[in-house]
This record gives structure tokens, sequence and C-alpha cells, in this order.
């Protein structure tokens, strides 16, 4: 079963199925649009169309009762031709009177277009003036508004006041470029009045319908008594839709204004992307490394190439920010077409493998760290109890330059015979008893891997050098590792044990390494340098030293 | 190439004179003009026609007036103008000659030294 509607096409009343007028609507729909090269007889020739499709249907339609089918339509438009038939051909029939209406830029002025703008319609004039898109000069007031701080508003703001608005159609003609005379006017007029008739008419179709469709509802359920009432609410949903038509506005120009904020971020992000990503290509190309770029922590110990990696990072970022700029531009003008399938299918595909790269160097590189491993070295001292042990720490300042002795956990990255390692300054000293009854010193370096043996490899590998002279033992301020271990907390622990009452002297340089050596009467590390301590039964005692509470009175 | 386009850019381009040409022999309305170039076999489907009616119209070629129908309701009759009637004029000498010129190009038969 279906609704049919009474129509008047070309003069004749017929009844029509609703998929048979839908039918006929849009081919009529696309006829008009095929037609549209010429505005000047379109809508003559529809109704000779119209005259036409209305005889053919009653030559078909007999009795008067009978409803035209969807069948008959389609018969109609084998009869009557797609709508590209209805196209002339353009190279053969172009008059004289179509062809000069490109070349006559001559008669151009500048005006702002009241009837396209976002502010004052300055960028849609100057678009009209040079024949482009409106985007392109509201994308270059907003370059210029950037880079140039300002200064794009302030052009924006004096031509606003300079240029007037195409207020009259001769102005409004001048400013489209096209030649003002009768013809050109009357056309221009004609558009205009269609276009505010048609609205209208649209506007006024549906708030009948909706106000039909709400009255026979409401009268429906309440009966014929309550039918005063039906007026009431009709002057409601007038009033909504008022609401909803400021709503509209606000929203589109809310609208507009994310758009540009979109575009902004959007084309900020992915220039500076392409910069970065510019640069440190052509760093890495021509092979210069080292201070100028920081890789982020996770590209030291991944098996996947750091290009790689780079692009993945590149694409998981820049892909989002281009669908943002696409979306800004497409909100301030709805030229931009939208991404197709493929490409938006390409995309997505891109930084999906994207993501899966960096999630699994992540992974990767969480793992490195996973697992503490350390590695000890023992070490005889071979010296005698009455000999003063001398503890010293030198640093190598055509390494890495500091300006003093110091223990720290940042790393630096040097060049080693051509090869980069890592610097650190981790080192933590202690002095212990021995119970052997002989003097020694462990170093215990420590590192993280993805498994303890690897941890404990990776603790082995670490470099670190000490030269013991008579009873001098001077160790190394810094020990170093290789790059890929930049980001683990590798540290050293020397631990030195000495028998009860051998002495053992600190010397300055040591004053930032040692680490909670315990001795009697709580000196403070730092305090301990530059004096003797005597090894008792348990802990160091000093010598030499102010006892504390003497100290404390002296301050 | 099809050979549907090139029938369709030959017709087209005769299809004007033939227009002018029906209308000579007397005012007719669309319906008349369409089963005559129907049945003559020169136009496929009927939209071709309606946009060159339009355009003969606007250039001054052609006029129209309304006309009662016993059947329905007015018909729209074309009529060729005084400038219509030149132009035919003119067209019928082209189009006799253009005939001559094509039916010598056909049967001349290529010469054996080219």
């Amino acid at each position: 079963m279906n609704r049919t509607i009474n129509i008047n096409l070309g003069g004749f009343f017929f009844h029509i199925d609703e998929t048979a007028y839908q039918k006929l609507r849009t081919y009529l729909a696309s006829i008009s649009k095929s037609l549209s090269d010429d505005a000047h007889g379109k809508n003559e020739i529809i109704a000779d169309i119209e005259a036409r499709i209305s005889e053919l249907l009653s030559e078909k339609i007999t009795d008067s009762r009978q409803v035209v089918s969807e069948i008959d339509i389609e018969d109609i438009i084998v009869i009557m031709g797609q709508p590209e038939d209805y196209t002339e051909d353009e190279e053969a029939y172009s008059d004289a009177s179509y062809s000069y209406k490109r070349n006559s830029s001559s008669g151009k002025k500048l005006f702002r277009d009241g009837d396209d703008k976002f502010l004052g319609g300055v960028a849609s004039g100057i678009a009209h003036y040079f024949d482009i898109d409106t985007i392109w000069v509201r994308l270059l007031f907003l370059v210029i508004t950037i880079a140039g701080v300002g200064a794009g508003i302030l052009v924006y703001i004096a031509l606003w006041i300079l240029l007037p608005e195409a207020k009259t159609t001769a102005e409004k003609l001048q400013m489209e470029g096209e030649p003002v005379n009768i013809d050109n006017i009357e056309k221009k007029i004609r558009e205009e009045f269609t276009n505010v008739s048609e609205s209208v008419r649209n506007a006024a179709n549906e708030a009948s319908e909706k106000i039909k469709d709400g009255a026979s509802e409401f009268s429906e359920k309440m009966g014929q008594t309550f039918s005063a009432k039906t007026n009431k609410n009709n002057g409601l949903q007038d009033f909504l839709n008022a609401i909803g038509k400021i709503a509209m506005v606000f929203f589109k120009i809310l609208g507009k204004f994310i758009g540009v904020l979109f575009v902004i971020s959007g084309a900020a992000v992915i220039l500076s992307l392409i910069i970065g990503g510019f640069s440190v290509g052509s760093l890495e190309f021509l092979n210069i490394d080292g201070g100028f770029i920081n890789y982020p922590d996770f590209f030291y110990e991944a098996t996947l190439p750091k290009w790689l990696l780079s692009l993945s990072l590149f694409t998981l970022i820049g892909i989002p920010f281009l669908v943002l700029l696409v979306l800004g531009l497409r909100m301030l003008s709805s030229n931009i077409k939208q991404f197709s399938k493929i490409t938006s299918i390409t995309l997505l595909a891109i930084w999906f493998m994207a993501l899966l790269t960096i999630i699994f160097t992540g992974v990767e590189f969480g793992a490195s760290h996973a697992n503490y491993g350390k590695s000890i070295s023992n070490n005889q001292l071979d010296i005698t109890k009455k000999d003063t042990l001398i503890l010293k720490m030198i640093n190598n300042d055509l390494l890495y330059y500091q300006d003093n002795l110091k223990r720290s956990s940042r790393k630096h990255e040097v060049a080693i015979d051509g090869e980069l390692m890592v610097y650190t300054n981790d080192i933590r000293l202690d002095v212990k008893k021995s119970n052997t009854g002989y003097a020694y010193f462990i170093v215990q370096k420590e590192s993280y891997g993805r498994s303890r043996i690897k941890a404990s490899k990776n603790a082995e590998k670490i470099q670190y050098e000490y030269t013991i002279t008579d009873n001098e033992i001077v160790f190394d301020a810094f020990f170093l590792s290789d790059l890929k271990n930049i980001f683990k907390d590798e540290e050293i622990d020397i631990t030195v044990f000495i028998p009860a009452t051998s002495t053992i002297y600190f010397d300055s340089s040591v004053k930032n390494f040692l680490s909670n050596v315990k001795n009697k009467g709580n000196i403070y590390d730092k305090e301990m340098v530059d004096h003797h301590f005597k090894m008792t039964n348990t802990v160091l005692k000093c010598t030499d030293c102010i006892a504390v509470s003497q100290r404390n009175e002296t301050i | 190439m099809k050979i549907e386009n090139t029938k369709a850019q030959m017709r087209k381009g005769v299809l004007e004179y033939c227009i002018l040409s029906i209308l000579k022999n007397g005012d007719a309305y669309t319906s008349e003009i369409l089963s005559t170039l129907k049945s003559a076999e020169m136009i496929v489907v009927e939209g071709t026609i309606y946009p060159l009616l339009t355009r003969l119209k606007n250039t001054g070629l052609l006029t129209y007036r309304w006309e009662e129908s016993t059947s329905g309701p007015p018909r729209k009759y074309y009529v060729l103008t005084e400038t219509g009637s030149m132009f035919i004029k003119e067209l019928d000498k082209t189009w006799s000659n253009l005939v001559t010129a094509v039916n010598q190009v056909i049967s001349t038969k290529p010469t054996s030294n080219e």
C-alpha cells in the first residue's frame, strides 16, 4: 500500500504514487541542475518539460482515477532522456554573449562582500577581485597574523574601514567582475529573487506542514473541544523555531571560531613536525649527531632503526592534526572536500602501524629496565697495618669538564675514539671494617636489562678504572657505559674494607662521593675529608677532628 | 570513441536547421516538432530539444504564442520570426552546398599516386 499525492503538472491533474512522485521530483531537479549554466531560460525550459511530461502521462493515464506509478515515470524518463542529454554542447553553441563574461575583469572594483562574510567581508571581496576562492584569502590573513605578530589584524581592520560594502546590484556586479548592463542586472535580481522566494517558500511549506501535523495529532488526542489550544501549540512551535534559528546562527559563528582554532593548531603542529622531521633527517643524513638532537628515552635501546621510530612518531602525531586541519578548513569553507574513503582508511592504517611500532618499542624499552643486575669485583690491597690508606678521586676533564668532583645521576654523552658513550658520576664510596685481617675493596657495578643475566652483562660492560700506587688508591670519579644505556639508572658502589687499627685518610676529592660512612661521633660525610680515621672494632674513629660537642660549642 | 557519440554529434549539428525547417512549413507546437523529428530519427530522447528551442527563441530566431486546446491546458506554438526566415534561407543554401560537397568527397576515389 502506498500513499498517493495529487499534483498539478503542466496544467493537468494527476494522482501519483509517493515513490513515483519522489522519482519525478529528483528527475526534474537533476535536469534543473544540469541546465544551471544558462540561468536565462532555465525556468522556461523546466516549464516546457513539465508540460511535455504531463502530455505524455495523460496519454498513458486514460482513466482519471488511475494512479501514476513508478513504472510510468521510468517510461517517461526513457522517452525524455537522462539529465546529461539536456546539456548543450558548450563549444558548439557558445555565443558571443556567453564568452565575453570571462575576459572583462577591467570593470572590476574592490568591495566588501556583505553576502559572504565572516567578519566584514573583506576577504571575500578580495577573493572576488582576484577570482579565487575566499578560503585562500582568509588563510593568507591568518598566516600574516601569525607570522607578523598581529599585522594581519591591522590590515584587515584598515581594509574594513576603507573598503565600501557592495550594496546595490550594480556594485555587486562590479565586485564580481561582470559588466554592468541591463541584462546582467536583471539576471542578478532574478537570481536573488528566486533564491529568496525559494527559501521563503520552503520555510513556509515546512512550517505549515509541521503545524498541520502537530495540529492533527493534537486534535486527535484531545478531541475537538480543545481545538483552541492547538493555536497555542503553534505559537509555541514558532517561538521554538525562532530560538532554534538564533541558536543556529550562534553555532555557525562558534563553528567558524573553532574552525579557525583547528586550522591554526593543526597547521602549527604539522609545520613544526615537518621542520623538526626535516632537520632531524638531514642531521642524521649528514651524520651530524650529538648535542643537537635529544631523542625520546625509548629510542636508545630499540631493535627498530631510529629513522623508522622517528617516522612513526611523526605520523602518530601528524595524522590526527592533519585531520584536525582539514576539519577546520571544512568548517571555514564548504568548498574543501572531505577525505575520500580510501584516503581515510589508508591514513587510519598508517596511523595504527605507527602506533604499533611505538607501542612495541615502548614495551621493549620497559622490558630493558625490568631486571636489575650487578657485577662485583674484589681487589686485595697490599698494605700493612702501619700504613695510612689514602683515598682519592680523579676526573678526566678532557672527557667531560666539571667544576667540582660531585656525585650526580646525570648522564652526559661523550665521544671516545669516535664513538658515543655515556659519562656518569653516580659513584658511592663507603669504608667498612675488614674481618679477614687484610685490606681490600669491592667495586659493585649495577645496571638493568631484559633479564637478570643481561642486566649483569650490562653491568659488567661498564667501564671503570682506578689506580693503586703504594698506599694510595685513586678512583675515577666517573664511569663510562654504552650509549643505549643512557636512560638506565646505572651506578657504582665502592666499599673499602680495612682491618681494625689501620688508619685511612680521605682526600678532599672524595668529599662528594662518600655515602653514609659510619663513624664514632657521627661526623657528616662531607666533614670527614682532610682527616685521618682509625678503624676500631666496629666503625671508624677520627683521630684529628674537633669533637662534635666541642664544635657545636664553638659555633 | 563510441560510434553513438559520433552519430549524436552529426545529428546535433543539423538539428537546429531541422527545427527551423519544420517551422518554415507552418507554426507547430512542441509535440508536433518532437514527433516529426522522432519519426525521422533525428533525435533519440526528447530532452535534447528543450534547451535548443529556448536558445533559438532567446536569440530571436523563434517566438511563440499560446493557443487554446480542446484537450487540456493551452499549448505553446512556436513561430518563425523575420530574422528566423532570413536565417533559414541562408541555411538552406549552406545545406545544399554541404550535401553536394560531402557527396563529392565520399564518391571521390583517392588517386593512386598519393
